[in-house]
């Protein structure tokens, strides 16, 4: 593959003109999409039924993809690096988010219900019920990323940056909402009526809650701190697909012409010469290498924060969700009611004949990571067999079904609800990575 | 040089002049509504407590008047178990926590159209705390304004109001608008909902769950729906043109009133219009369709027909 980089000083030498036009274009079409996604915004502030809050989420939605793909938050792949290739550096970055995200939640939780014992829940904070469904659903979840090559958050991400299987699998998660309904009528009265809605600050206060949040992903840092590579294994130079599928490039590029090494366990170039900033390292940090885990990490959970504070908990399920169940109401197949779903807080689903604010949010991520592979020189529309099409399918069904009855996926109940304190985001964290796991180890995956 | 100081000073002048004339204009206002201006001024005033009370939950939390408390309609006034408005016991609590004593100017507001405030005002004077008013306007007025919003909860040393014996002139309960309906008492009745719900085509508003078997409305109710008592920013018509509204449909006051809606709180709304702004006896029937609808036995005029689970 031969490497273009915007605004960087190392394009590679042979096809020098073919690839400085190509580079033209890409810059031009990025700059006309984040034109677009700016005008669109501006619009929808003042558009009728729309509103700051969908404007707002719009450029939430644009920053998650921008920092989903240039930190390759793909927990799938992240888990997949661990789990297979013992290489932990992803983790790291769901773990910053979790502690980030914890410490938002924290301060905007002291404003909006300064009093954690009162009986009451945080308004609309992603704090589900805790039952077998949760675990259920959460191995489906992730036997349903193993299979499909990504979560749905990471295949929103991954369909900006040209991966061909992910139209199939969010299809397949829009299909496997459907059916998730029908199961929630059949196991609500039994199994998630009485469940628990387990929020640790009501019993530790947020203090104690935190502390122990922070003290819990601590503690799995130290596990996973024996998982990191060795600077020895860093770098080569693979295409976003082959990054995403292999699992081989460790996330922190060598600095390729200057030698000096990020790493986060032994950084080697504390006092190197070439840290010094320039605008060309500038744009090579940026739009060249993968962004630092812990950056990239630090990010996610301040736009959680962001978002919970000015429109609702993140989550990517609830506008594809709403789609299922629209079809199926204007086809007559569900019930109008379905039990209790609207009294848990969570990625809602409704009847809609219009665009919520969770998909501005979706939009947004799809373009925003577009933009920025496009000028990452990433963008590249993946190779698709019969096989890779139709396991993505069936894995974003299995997704689809788990994630409407675990009233999320791994952005809306496990980032959204393990950031709130909720009990239910640690179940499904444990559920996907079981799943996952035992995926791998079937060899689902391949 | 001079010329243009004199005309500066005349022009001042006169803005002054407009300007008392206008507040002078606000003093006349009934006490039950203040301005977004009035309010603006006085969130510091230690004797003024503002409540938010808005129909959709999250909306306070992420911003609201600063300085103000927020109740919740569906747990804060009402018995969250048997289908009754709060007890006296537990609204005093609920007052004193928010730091009101006797003295305490409340002010209420909400989103929608004031829709659930207009309620509380309700239960704040049917418990006999009559100097609770209304925001004009309302949370979506004030936000169109541009005004300042907070987002720390506040919080405030308990008060000592003490409230009242609950005032019955002010609710109509099922029985009582059974009588005006068969003519054993005097009365009128307002059903504030849409149209198609009043004429029965409809059992509740789109998008709504249907809570009543049966369509239509109280016989003998006239038609205003609550959005006639608005103006386009959300705020009041004017005292006389509401006046005018509802002679035009024959409530003049003559006669006690009565409204209700679907649930029992929007009609809360014309309630605060024909009993705080006009100063007829009104009492709002909190049962509303969701009861009438759903009772054996009681008279329903249904002009559209329209039969529960088909012809």
């Amino acid at each position: 593959m031969s490497e273009t980089v915007i605004g960087g000083s190392r394009a590679a030498a042979p096809a020098r003109s073919s690839s400085s036009r190509g580079a033209w274009l890409r810059t031009s079409l990025a700059l006309v999409v984040c034109i677009g996604l700016v005008g669109v915004a501006y619009l929808l502030h003042d558009a009728a039924g729309y509103g700051a809050k969908a404007s707002f989420s719009l450029l939430i939605g644009a920053a998650l993809g921008v920092t989903f793909a240039r930190g390759r938050f793909c927990f799938f792949c992240i888990l997949r690096d661990w789990i297979e290739k013992r290489d932990s550096t992803g983790m790291f970055a769901i773990l910053a988010a979790l502690a980030v995200g914890g410490i938002g939640y924290a301060v905007v939780f002291g404003a909006f219900l300064p009093n954690a014992f009162s009986g009451r829940l945080p308004p609309d904070a992603h704090i589900g019920p805790v039952s077998w469904v949760l675990l259920v659903a959460g191995l489906a979840f992730g036997v349903g990323m193993s299979l499909s090559g990504a979560c749905i958050s990471g295949h929103l991400y991954r369909l900006g940056e040209g991966y061909s299987r992910a139209p199939f699998a969010l299809v397949g998660a829009a299909v496997g909402f459907g059916l998730g309904f029908f199961t929630w009528q059949s196991v609500y009265l039994g199994a998630i009526r009485s469940a628990p809605v387990a929020w640790l600050p009501a019993t530790f206060g947020y203090g104690g809650a935190l502390a122990l949040h922070l003290a819990v992903l601590v503690i799995f840092g130290i596990i996973l701190l024996r998982y990191l590579p060795s600077s020895k294994n860093l770098s080569t130079n693979l295409t976003p697909h082959e990054s995403h599928t292999t699992g081989s490039l460790t996330p922190l590029r060598a600095r390729r012409g200057d030698g000096g090494e990020v790493n986060l366990g032994n950084s080697t170039s504390d006092t190197d010469e070439s840290e010094r900033l320039t605008l060309a390292s500038l744009a090579s940090t940026v739009f060249r290498q993968r962004w630092n885990p812990l950056v990239t990490g630090a990010i996610v959970g301040l736009l959680g924060m962001v978002a919970y504070l000015r429109v609702e908990p993140l989550g990517v399920t609830s506008q594809l969700g709403s789609l299922s169940r629209t079809a199926l109401d204007n086809a007559g197949l569900l019930a109008d009611r379905l039990n209790g779903l609207d009294t848990f807080a969570g990625c809602a689903t409704q009847v809609v004949q219009t665009i919520t604010e969770n998909g501005w949010l979706i939009g947004g991520l799809v373009l925003g990571s577009f933009a920025v592979s496009l000028l990452a020189n990433r963008f590249q529309i993946s190779a698709l067999t019969f096989k890779s099409a139709l396991t993505a399918l069936g894995g974003g069904v299995l997704m689809g079904w788990g994630s409407m009855l675990a009233l999320g996926c791994t952005v809306g109940t496990l980032l959204s609800g393990i950031s709130a304190f909720a009990l239910s985001g640690w179940v499904f964290a444990a559920a996907v990575i079981i799943g996952v796991w035992a995926s791998l180890r079937l060899k689902l995956h391949s | 040089m001079v010329r243009i100081k004199w005309l500066v000073t005349l022009l001042a002048l006169l803005v002054l002049v407009l300007g008392a004339a206008s507040i002078s204009a606000q003093d006349t206002a009934p006490e039950v509504l203040v301005t977004a201006d009035w309010l603006e001024e006085n969130l510091d005033n230690p004797n003024v407590r503002i409540i938010e009370v808005s129909v959709n939950p999250g909306v306070y939390e992420r911003g609201h008047i600063p300085g103000a408390v927020n109740f919740v309609w569906h747990t804060d006034f009402v018995d969250p178990v048997q289908r009754d408005i709060v007890s006296g016991e537990r609204f005093q609590e609920l007052l004193r926590a928010a730091g009101i004593n006797d003295d305490t100017t409340v002010v209420l507001y909400g989103d929608t159209n004031n829709w659930f405030a207009a309620w509380g005002i309700w239960i704040f004077n049917i418990y006999g705390l009559t100097d609770a008013r209304l925001l004009d306007g309302g949370r979506v007025k004030w936000e169109a304004d541009g005004r300042a919003l907070a987002t720390d909860a506040a919080t405030f040393e308990a008060g000592n109001v003490t409230i009242g014996e609950a005032n019955a002139d002010l609710r109509a309960l099922k029985d009582e608008v059974l009588s005006v309906v068969l003519g054993e008492t005097a009365g009128q009745l307002v059903d504030i909902r849409g149209a198609a719900e009043y004429n029965g085509e409809i059992f509740a508003p789109e998008g709504v769950q249907e809570l009543a078997v049966r369509a239509g409305h109280i016989p003998g109710a006239v038609n205003v729906p609550w959005g006639q008592n608005v103006r386009e920013d959300g705020t009041f018509k004017p005292v006389e043109e509401l006046r005018a509204l509802y002679a035009g449909v024959g409530i003049d006051g003559s006669q006690p009133i009565i409204t209700y809606c679907r649930i029992g709180e929007r009609a809360a709304l014309t309630w605060f219009v024909l009993h705080k702004l006009l100063g007829y006896e009104v009492a709002l029937y909190d049962g509303s369709w969701t009861e009438w609808g759903n009772s054996v036995g009681v008279p329903v005029n249904n002009p559209a027909g329209t039969v529960w689970g088909g012809q």
